[in-house]
């Protein structure tokens, strides 16, 4: 123990009385070779010359020096400080260097970090207030053939799901969406989003209530029963002041009124990252959504997601396959009625049915993210090389006088590596506002989306870490280079290690530009595709459209008032002043929805083996729903109010379906089978062809299409489409056309379509954003590195270019001498760029709908872009060549 | 110019500790005296010599003081501390015990 101390001691000692110790050994070298040169005088030589022999013999000073200094205690500590001392002094001498170089790597290492906290906290994600949530599973039917993501399953499926696992308990059911709601109460009315759930939800996820009590699994999920509600933590706070005596009170959900009941734990918002403001009991479904009671009983109509938690004992290999199981009995069961997906399970995940869009959006991200870092690293490497040829006669003759070679480049390094703590420092800051910045990117979701991101210590490790394997990767070839200094040639100039040197910077510039236009370009395809997926080239026309999502069955008239209900509104509508056309439909454009639909031909016999049916995908529509959204009707006729219950079941293809189902022929007048809609099996004459239109942002492949009449159809959540006349916003005239019917239903939100349509193009915009953003920052730093390759050319030549021009030379020769260099590594950068840029367009095919991925028009922007700014960057050195005399070469050594 | 043998590892202190042992010395005297003990067969490079007084000093089995030398120069002088001392008969010991096993292995 003493022992320790006394090191510790010695450790402490030696850093801070260092110069007092060097100053002693300094001392007794100096006695050392006084002495010898005494007895030598003694022994009869002259003072001189036995000074000088007694240096001889003592050998190099310098080299006993760095021994002593070696064993002496804390001797790494000792050189780690004097190393950062120096490297502070060195990057103080050259704010600008040291400025270039720690921005460029903390944008990289921002990039990087800000990629990973978002990444980070959704892998990482853990639900609040939910007991043992590694237990809980996910249940819905497979998206279109992805391995990840759900589409809606029906409520007979959970029922039965419900009724039959032996590998699941406490089996709820919500909506795929949460739903929009109104909430009048004392505090006043206020728009909320609120998730419905069966009254197992809470007993399921182990979820206690902070006041009151949540819903009891023996509460009944029958239509009506329990109106009742709980309420978040979040909007108990905000609408409520977290007073304790609402529990109890009766508010109005939708007009309706209903009992809270009490208020769920603080940060509770099940096990996704949405965050509702309240839940009510399945029992509420129709009155605060609108569904029709037909659609808890109707096998296809797919509108829920299912969760529940393993029994003990089960895995969750055992719960797919008795999934599985429960999936092939039904489809026996109900031949008619069957899904054409298969049910899916998988462990719970916040954004189960997002995860393709979030996981794609991510490692987008972060390949665009560890590029920047690339070209940061690149630029720094270029720098660090500028700077130690600048300091080859330096290195050169501490190595002469006795300094090691591993002494220099370990130094060299923690130059480095301070350089790279500086931009980890800054790079953590900026990653907290790249975060906000990338979660503002993405447009105001239907949903209110809560994620906490913070900077735990994986996030701040993972930006230290990345901070030192790029200080290592830039840091150690300049620094192997540096120390190599030969010290005969470089005492004597610059030699061929400055070529070398010249050589290596250029690879660094032209690995920056290369990179560089890399991401120019794929901001750019990502820029086209936005163009192209807008509404206009989705093949419909978004501009002036407003959508007001309704309650379809109009209240409380019963079922017989849907149809009537709605007609009356789209008549009310249509006669709003400034209303150029208006419809009604179950989907929208665009909207990343779709409704599956089985499509086949009667008396077609099915392969064996094969799908009975072709999937396919349909929407239910009002008359007017193509001139309302600009779609181009090819063959036929629109849908009229004539298409009603009692008359012959009509439909309208699209293209893509005309051609899989008659090739060659005319579709109108032929049958069709639709397992879809209101009338599952029922033989339909096709009326019309309608041009295809996008429903999907990321369409995986052409779904044959199919529209049905609303007069025939009956659905729930409908959107009003509303075409202004003028562009004006009508959203004032639709308000009173609906609170003006007897029957008035809930308009629970009216937005214009393009911002509905932003929403669906998330992972495009933030790519154009993110790629172009940094791609530009990218290109500023390769255009930093070509004015410090010709800077230095112009240097090391000055001599040579003034004897040319004293000679004669032109002026325009002796610039295109320089230039030369500059173009050439610009011309090298956009050839390997243009090469990996085609890969990356390849790669990102699939997000980019409608574009080439080598798009002439982008590529050639991408390349104009960067040969301009980077040749701009070797303006200033080019310039300074013009004003070289004959006289600079007299000074320029 | 004498046979000079390379010292084994762990020798130097040993020998530093030993010249030391009849009183202080400074650096260039502890080579000097070293060369003397062993008959010129060990002679000691400054480059070696000196981290390795520097060594022992921070191990605490020497001490150092800054003294008049003998043609009245100022000089640094080392001396064994006491537990300088008990290391000195210690490794002697372990040495010996070497040596022995050493001289019989190589007789046999």
């Amino acid at each position: 123990m003493a022992a320790i101390i006394a090191r510790v001691a010695s450790v402490i000692r030696n850093l801070t009385r260092r110069s007092r110790i060097d100053h002693d050994l300094d001392e007794e070298l100096r006695a050392t070779v006084e002495v010898l040169a005494a007895e030598k005088v003694r022994a009869g030589h002259t003072p001189d010359a036995a000074h000088r022999a007694a240096l001889v013999e003592l050998g190099g000073i310098e080299t006993i020096k760095e021994g002593v200094r070696d064993v002496r205690a804390g001797a790494m500590l000792d050189t780690l400080a004097q190393d950062v001392r120096y490297g502070v002094r060195l990057l103080r001498r050259y704010p600008l260097f040291a400025m270039t170089a720690a921005l460029s790597l903390a944008v990289g290492i921002g990039a990087n970090t800000a990629v990973f906290t978002i990444g980070n906290s959704l892998v990482r994600f853990s639900p609040v207030a939910v007991s043992d949530p590694d237990r809980l599973v996910d249940i819905g039917r497979s998206f279109d053939g992805l391995p990840i993501g759900f589409n809606p399953a029906s409520y007979p499926d959970y029922l039965d799901i419900r009724r039959r696992t032996t590998t699941l308990e406490h089996v709820y059911a919500h909506p795929l969406f949460p739903k929009d709601m109104t909430v009048e109460s004392e505090a006043g009315t206020e728009k909320v989003v609120g998730d419905v759930v069966t009254t197992n939800y809470f007993a399921a996820l182990g979820t206690r209530a902070l006041i009151g009590r949540l819903f009891l699994p023996e509460e009944s999920d029958a239509q009506g029963a329990n109106p009742l509600v709980v309420l978040s933590h979040r909007y108990w706070v905000r609408s409520f002041n977290a007073d304790p005596g609402i529990v109890g009170q009766t508010v109005r959900l939708n007009r309706y009124p209903v009992t809270v009941v009490g208020v769920a734990p603080e940060g509770f918002q099940g096990t996704t990252v949405v965050a509702v403001d309240l839940w009510v009991p399945m029992s509420m479904v129709t009155f605060v959504t609108g569904s029709t009671p037909g659609g808890l009983e109707d096998r296809r109509a797919g509108w829920v997601v299912m969760g529940a938690r393993l029994k003990p004992g089960a895995s969750i290999e055992q719960a797919t396959a008795d999934v599985a199981g429960i999936d092939r009995a039904l489809r026996s069961e109900y031949p008619n009625q069957s899904h054409p997906q298969p049910f899916r399970l998988l462990p719970a995940s916040p954004m189960a049915d997002k995860m393709p869009l979030a996981a794609a959006a991510l490692l987008l991200l972060g390949a665009i993210a560890s590029t920047v870092l690339v070209i940061a690293c690149a630029n720094v490497a270029g720098l660090l090389l500028a700077r130690a040829s600048g300091r080859g006669r330096e290195m050169a003759l501490r190595l002469a006088v006795g300094a090691n070679r591993s002494r220099l480049i370990r130094q060299l390094l923690t130059e480095t590596l301070l350089l790279f703590a500086i931009g980890a420092v800054a790079g953590i800051a900026i990653a907290r506002a790249m975060t906000t910045g990338l979660m503002s990117l993405l447009p105001v979701l239907a949903v209110p989306v809560h994620l906490s991101l913070s900077l735990d210590w994986r996030v701040v490790a993972l930006a230290c870490s990345l901070a030192f394997v790029a200080a290592l990767l830039s840091g150690l070839a300049p620094a192997l280079h540096a120390s190599r200094a030969d010290v005969s040639t470089v005492l004597k100039d610059e030699g061929h290690g400055a070529s070398a040197r010249l050589r290596m910077r250029s690879a660094f510039v032209v690995a920056q530009v290369s990179l560089s236009l890399v991401l120019v370009f794929v901001g750019g395809l990502f820029t086209r595709a936005l163009q192209q997926a807008s509404s206009t080239n989705a093949g419909f026309d978004a501009r002036g459209v407003e959508v007001a999502s309704i309650d379809a069955s109009l209240g409380r008239d019963g079922d017989a008032a849907g149809p009537r209900v709605t007609r009356e509104l789209l008549d009310r509508v249509r006669h709003i002043p400034g209303v150029a056309s208006a419809s009604m439909s179950r989907m929208l454009p665009l909207a990343n929805e779709a409704m599956g639909m089985g499509l086949s031909l009667p008396g077609e016999v099915p392969r064996p083996g094969a799908p009975e049916q072709t999937p396919g995908s349909g929407n239910i529509v009002a008359p007017g729903y193509f001139a309302t959204l600009r779609i181009p009707i090819s063959a036929g006729r629109d849908f009229t109010d004539q298409d009603a219950a009692g008359a012959p079941l009509v439909a309208i293809v699209g293209e893509a379906a005309a051609r899989r189902f008659w090739p060659g022929e005319d579709p109108i007048g032929k049958q069709l089978i639709v397992n879809g809609g209101s009338r599952p099996g029922a033989s339909i004459r096709v009326v019309g062809v309608a041009h295809d239109v996008r429903y999907r942002a990321l369409d995986f492949g052409t779904v044959p299409y199919v529209y049905l009449p609303l007069g025939q159809h009956d659905t729930s959540n409908l959107s009003l489409i509303v075409r202004s006349a003028d562009g004006r916003s009508v959203a004032g005239g639709v308000r009173a056309a609906i609170a003006g019917i007897r029957a008035a239903p809930q308009a629970v939100s009216l937005q214009s379509l393009d911002d509905l349509v932003a929403v669906a193009l998330t992972p495009q915009r933030v790519g154009a954003f993110v790629a172009g953003g940094l791609g530009l920052v990218g290109v500023l730093l390769a255009a930093i590195g070509i004015y410090g390759v010709t800077a230095y050319t112009v240097s090391r030549r000055t001599r040579e270019i003034a004897i040319r021009t004293a000679l004669g030379a032109q002026r325009g020769t002796v610039v295109g001498l320089v230039l030369r260099q500059a173009i050439s590594l610009t011309a090298i950068g956009c050839a390997i760029g243009l090469v990996l840029g085609a890969v990356a367009g390849q790669v990102l095919s699939m997000l980019l709908v409608g574009v080439s991925p080598l798009d002439p028009a982008t590529l050639g922007g991408a390349v104009v872009l960067c040969v301009v700014v980077v040749l701009a960057g070797s303006f200033v050195p080019v310039s300074r060549v013009m004003k070289i005399a004959a006289s600079d070469a007299l000074r320029s050594e | 110019m004498t046979q000079r043998a390379s010292l084994l590892q762990g020798t130097l202190d040993l020998l530093i500790l030993k010249a030391l042992s009849t009183g202080e010395l400074h650096g260039l005297g502890v080579s000097r005296r070293i060369e003397q003990m062993t008959g010129g067969t060990f002679a000691v490079q400054p480059g070696s010599l000196f981290p390795a007084l520097h060594r022992l000093e921070e191990s605490g089995w020497l001490t150092a003081e800054w003294e008049a030398s003998e043609n009245n120069r100022r000089a640094k002088y080392y001396k064994l501390t006491k537990t300088g001392r008990r290391q000195l008969g210690e490794a002697t010991e372990q040495w010996n015990r070497v040596a022995v096993a050493m001289a019989k292995a190589l007789e046999a």
